[in-house]
């Protein structure tokens, strides 16, 4: 069968550049000073600072991944860790730098806002340069801000949960974390806060040879609920950049919480991020991931069902075009009675890309009646390609109904004849059958990420199958 | 005394996973050992040769570096079994430990020719604290049909490794059934390389686990040849403190367009404090292929024990009968009668 395959795929408006305009950029590598220097760049309280001090000595200490896709293209002394772009925080887009602000435009996120969105989080580069979220929410007490700000006016709340959940020894790409985060968002929804309209943060990175390294810290208090989603992405430079992002999350009693992530980092990324959440007794998680960018990706959402009856599901699709090595997957520790969690988990390799699974459920001793299932199914649409997945299953107590199943083949040669005897043509029918494959996740997603998430899907079919 | 690092997988993982090798502490090996003389060989076949005699060995994987050193240096019991029978046709070795054989480091080479058949039986027992680490080379050639039935069945106070490394050709068969009962640790490696167009692998496996014993087991089939075919059922139970690692790699190698591989894993939870681990693998490099597996873990069914019960049988009765229903697929394949009858002894004796 005959096959088109297009090199480089048209992001368009992920690989706009911006001028790499800056109001400070540290010097490249990674030692005391530069953390001491961003440090006080930053204003950060005493105990930040020390806190990034420790998290070096242990990040000098741990050593890279013995598993996992080959990173050792990346060399820490290649990255600025910080670049403070030309803008402060704003409230209002018209405050927000022009060339800035037309980025956000095109990437469409004052328009989501206006139409579907609770509050805004927007960084760009090391910082966040916008931030807005709903009277109502904040008469209600919700705090939706950057980081930087919950640090100093929300020290108690930040000193109690920042890198508890992801521990700074957690691995070394955690340790490094610890030491440079810049940005990110800190919500808190009080007991018993329904926020029915999600809350949304953007992450873009523009400057090249560069990191970067926001920190997300979620409580949703007991009985509330919440919908965060999570974009990012990146014009496409030559050398590496690094996003190594941490996502810490609390789910208290009998609350709800859903984490979406649309992730298209451009194709010169290392995504070596790290997200996890601690649910309470009767709360729910519920993680949504679709991942279609980046040169390699290491990422593995958590769920630590600590309460009884804890929940959680993760639904994932992960794309991998050429040159791109996405290493994704799930991992759950069942702690407590009762508790349960669904795994759906789907992928696509093309045109030489590789696409990963990497799992881990394990039920301990005390989640008697505990119940896990799994599912993974990869999809296959040329012989260059690569798909694996490398699933593991701990349960260690015998009160437990646990199944996983994983299947891995190619278009179905049946299917297609059927949806060309209806008239279609042969690529229409397999980019039909592709998108039915992925509509179990682009249906879990708000209407319009969903929409994004089809054009991203079109956007990497277009010529590679055939 | 060193940890020993044995029965890697061939593709890595977390290192917090606690699956990408196994760690054994306080394993004897020996530095010296006598001829094995506890063999019995049943084989009334004149086209099925046995010699012996030992060739180089070479394994892909093995259970580890130091136990196929520790084969090179000490063997005392070396096979070559050469298949030409047209007709199926059985062939018996058993191998007793006892006190004065208490070390079985054995290498047998078995080659089945074109169009051959034949069963092979290899039965591992001891009443004694002993130690057994078994290597098997098989080659499968065109158009042959090949079991072996592996049955292990070494006392709870043994450390027990086999090492198995096969080929099959095109349009081979090669049948594995193993039943795994006996050792305190035991370690199995299982390589197959099926090459062959149109070459089938299965690998039926049955495990029982009891007080503090491990079983590791690691299997790998890499899909080489076009429409090849490969399937791993296994079936286990675990009672007392007793732990199961199981690995089982599908590897589809780029060429082996049409290949089907399948794999399933189900282990039965006895009690709560056994533990079951498992990484059911498949690796991809291939499109036109059909890959799958499955694995679940969980205690036995309440509704088919009250069930049981309810017809007069005791719980431990039930519980039997139902591991027994489990294994029965797999017990189905083997075709020796005797052979069969101790599988189920031993299941109900373990069980006990």
């Amino acid at each position: 069968m005959k096959k088109t395959n297009i090199d480089e795929i048209n992001r368009n408006i992920y690989d706009i550049k911006n001028k790499d305009s800056y109001d400070f950029k540290s010097q490249k590598g990674l030692n005391k000073e530069i953390i001491e220097d961003i440090s006080k760049q930053k204003g950060d309280p005493d105990w930040m600072r020390e806190f990034r001090l420790k998290a070096l000595e242990i990040y000098n200490k741990l050593e890279l991944p013995t598993w996992g896709p080959d990173i050792s293209e990346l060399n820490m002394d290649d990255i600025s860790i910080y670049v403070k772009p030309k803008s402060k925080l704003n409230s209002s887009w018209e405050d927000v730098p022009e060339d800035i602000k037309k980025t956000f435009d095109n990437l469409g996120i004052p328009e989501a806002e206006k139409k579907s969105l609770a509050g805004v989080g927007a960084q760009y580069d090391s910082e966040v340069v916008y931030h807005s979220m709903k009277e109502d929410l904040i008469k209600q007490g919700v705090i939706y801000t950057d980081m930087e700000t919950a640090v100093r006016e929300y020290p108690e709340i930040v000193k109690k949960y920042f890198m508890k959940c992801v521990p700074v020894y957690d691995h070394k790409f955690v340790a490094l974390h610890g030491a440079v985060w810049s940005g990110g968002s800190f919500v808190y929804v009080p007991k018993g806060v329904k926020v029915d309209i999600p809350l949304q943060s953007y992450f873009r990175l523009n400057s090249p040879e560069s990191g970067q390294f926001e920190h997300t810290l979620i409580i949703v208090d007991e009985g509330a609920s919440l919908h965060f989603i999570e974009g990012c992405s990146a014009p496409k430079y030559n050398k590496v950049n690094l996003h190594a992002g941490c996502v810490e999350l609390y789910v208290k009693e009998n609350a709800y919480l859903r984490y979406s992530t649309i992730e298209n980092w451009s194709k010169n990324m290392l995504n070596l991020n790290t997200k996890k959440a601690i649910v309470e007794k009767g709360g729910q998680i519920d993680w949504v991931t679709g991942s279609f960018g980046s040169k390699i990706s290491m990422l593995y959402p958590m769920s630590i069902l600590n309460g009884e009856g804890a929940k959680t599901e993760f639904t994932g699709i992960s794309f991998a075009g050429k040159g791109q090595n996405l290493d994704n997957g799930f991992k759950v520790i069942h702690n407590a009675p009762n508790t349960s969690s669904v795994v759906n988990a789907k992928s696509i390799s093309k045109n030489g890309g590789k696409c990963t699974y990497r799992s881990l459920v394990r039920i301990n001793e005390e989640a008697k009646n505990s119940k896990s299932s799994v599912s993974c199914e990869s999809l296959m649409l040329d012989d260059i390609s690569v798909s694996d997945t490398i699933p593991t299953n701990d349960i260690r107590n015998d009160d437990v109904e646990f199944s996983h199943e994983a299947k891995i083949g190619k278009i179905s040669d049946k299917t297609i004849f059927y949806l060309m005897s209806r008239g279609m043509s042969e690529e229409d029918a397999k980019a039909m059958i592709v998108r039915g494959f992925a509509y179990p996740i682009s249906k879990e997603l708000p209407v319009e990420y969903a929409v994004e998430m089809n054009n991203l899907i079109n956007l990497e079919l277009e010529g590679a199958i055939g | 005394m060193e940890m020993l690092k044995l029965n890697e997988t061939p593709v890595r993982t977390s290192r917090n996973f606690n699956i990408n090798n196994i760690k054994l502490e306080n394993v004897d090996l020996p530095n010296e050992v006598q001829e094995f003389s506890n063999l019995v060989i049943k084989n009334e076949n004149k086209d099925i040769k046995i010699d012996f005699e030992k060739d180089e060995i070479f394994l892909k994987y093995g259970v580890g570096d130091i136990l196929l050193e520790n084969s090179k240096k000490l063997s005392n019991k070396n096979l070559k079994v050469t298949i030409d029978s047209k007709q199926k046709r059985e062939v018996f070795l058993d191998f007793s430990l006892d006190e004065k054989n208490n070390n079985l480091i054995e290498n047998i080479e078995i080659i089945a020719n074109q169009n051959s058949k034949a069963t092979i039986y290899l039965k591992y027992e001891s009443k004694i604290k002993s130690f057994h680490n078994g290597i098997l080379k098989i080659l499968a050639k065109e158009s042959s049909e090949l079991n072996i039935v592996i049955v292990n069945l070494v006392s709870l106070d043994t450390n027990n490794f086999i090492s198995i490394d096969s080929e099959v050709l095109d349009n081979a068969k090669l049948n594995f059934t193993i039943v795994d009962f006996g050792g305190k640790a035991s370690i199995t490696n299982l390589y197959s390389n099926i090459t062959g167009k149109e070459a089938e692998n299965n690998i039926n496996t049955i495990y029982l686990g009891k007080e503090n014993q491990l079983i590791d087991i690691n299997y790998i089939g890499e899909l080489r040849g076009e429409k090849s075919n490969i399937n791993i059922e296994v079936q286990g139970a675990l009672k007392d403190n007793a732990k199961k690692h199981f690995k089982g790699t599908i590897d589809f190698k780029k060429g082996c367009k049409k290949a089907k591989g399948n794999e399933n894993e189900f282990c039965m939870l006895l009690s709560d404090t056994a533990k079951s681990l498992a990484l059911p693998m498949l690796l991809c490099s291939e499109e036109d292929v059909d890959g799958n597996h499955s694995s679940a873990a969980g205690k036995i069914g309440q509704k088919e024990l009250f069930y049981i019960m309810s017809r007069g049988f005791n719980h431990k009765e039930a519980m039997k009968l139902i591991v027994r229903a489990n294994f029965n697929n797999i017990i189905e394949t083997i075709e020796n009668i005797e052979i069969k009858n101790r599988i189920a002894y031993e299941i109900d004796n373990r069980l006990d």
